[in-house]
């Protein structure tokens, strides 16, 4: 088939009219450069596919995703946070522990009470064991270290002492049980740590 | 131009590593994790299509931190519509029509008007890859997004049909329109 310049559109638009378009460019300067254009178009678009490295470009991405996500725990979070700060909140305001006698037992009863103490006085019976046996360098050494454990001892028996004594006031309430072993826990773990540096020392030596 | 091509070629070195150490065996899998809220899953996505869906953004907001917004916002977008994505398409086109529609939403927020220059009065002899840069700049916005899918990100016209919701033969017939713009533009343009 003979084409003409007239029949390059439709040339482009159905291949299989190309190679007849092609003999005709051969000898036509303005459809040759046509066709040429035509593929070089497409041999160079590819080309401005545009590519970069973007390092934190996920991170942000996660950083949005993770504040999308649903948070039914932070919820109930909120909601429990809410509810204990309203509980301490009543708990200072109505200072159930300066209360005696029945209304107390309603916070511990009579025997669990009997059990606590007996349990509480072994505990501080057995830190007192301790303590004795850490006294014996404690008290003698001049160093800045033992002289803060000393004054850290000090603190923790004075501490304890008065919750003792508010707790034997208000001896059914569980919180100061609950403050009384927490004390007698820090007074114990302060002991250990010094006799386990002396210990550590005497190996050294 | 070399070390652009060795940093390309790298990155996709490490994207298939990835690829092949990934524990989605199919796209099924993957599509269902990421129904489950799965950000590994997501990452996955994220890995495999990236370099697509900011080269497609770019084109269209004709800068770098803008198309990474638009992707980020497409991921968004992806997150809050999973469940209604049903499979009816590849996930690969279904992200191309988000951040096509992100990058449109975003031009218009920053309302960034493209200037476009014309390389006409410059008399300089100059590359056909910036010269077909600029033209397509200043083609038809339709034909010019097909030309985009079709030639630079090598997409088929049954999904860029898929993507911008048309029949296949408009995809063929916009893409034929689009050369012969940019062919009568480059032949005005000295080079």
């Amino acid at each position: 088939m003979i084409l003409e310049c007239k029949d390059l559109e439709r040339a482009l638009r159905t291949p299989e009219l190309m190679p007849d378009m092609r003999a005709h460019a051969e000898g036509c300067t303005a459809c040759r450069e046509q066709l040429h254009l035509w593929s070089e178009i497409s041999r160079v678009a590819p080309r401005l596919h545009e590519e970069w490295e973007s390092p934190f470009l996920w991170q942000r991405i996660r950083a949005n995703l993770d504040s999308e996500a649903p948070r039914p725990r932070l919820f109930w979070r909120r909601w429990t946070l809410a509810a204990a700060a309203v509980a301490a909140l009543a708990a200072l305001l109505i200072q159930p522990w300066r209360t005696r006698g029945p209304q107390g037992r309603e916070l511990l009863t009579e025997g669990a009470l009997v059990e606590v103490q007996r349990a509480e006085a072994a505990y501080a019976q057995s830190i007192e064991r301790l303590s004795a046996l850490a006294a014996k360098d404690l008290d003698r050494s001049v160093t800045p270290l033992a002289a803060a454990y000393r004054e850290k001892l000090q603190v923790l028996n004075s501490a304890i002492a008065d919750l003792k004594a508010n707790a034997d006031a208000n001896r059914y309430n569980t919180y100061l049980r609950a403050e009384l072993a927490s004390l007698y826990r820090q007074k114990q773990e302060t002991l250990q740590e010094w006799l386990r540096n002396e210990n550590a020392k005497t190996n050294r030596n | 131009m070399p070390k652009k091509k060795r940093m390309v070629g790298a990155s996709q070195l490490a994207l298939s590593n990835r690829l092949q150490a990934s524990e989605y065996s199919n796209e099924a899998d993957l599509l269902a994790a990421c129904r489950r809220r799965d950000v590994a899953a997501l990452e996955q996505l994220y890995l495999t299509h990236a370099a697509r869906l900011k080269s497609i953004a770019f084109h269209i907001l004709r800068n770098r931190q803008d198309a990474e917004d638009a992707v980020q916002e497409t991921f968004v977008k992806l997150y809050r519509g999973i469940e209604g994505f049903m499979g009816q398409a590849n996930i690969g086109t279904w992200l191309c029509r988000i951040v096509i529609n992100a990058s449109y939403d975003l031009a218009r927020k920053r309302q960034r008007t493209e200037e476009v220059v014309s390389l006409h009065s410059r008399d300089e002899r100059l590359p056909l890859k910036v010269v077909l840069d600029d033209a397509l700049r200043r083609i038809n916005p339709r034909r010019r997004m097909v030309f985009l899918l079709f030639e630079v990100e090598g997409l088929r016209h049954s999904e860029i049909a898929a993507i911008l919701e048309i029949p296949e033969g408009t995809s063929k017939a916009w893409l034929f329109e689009a050369k012969q713009e940019l062919k009568q533009l480059l032949m005005e343009t000295p080079r």
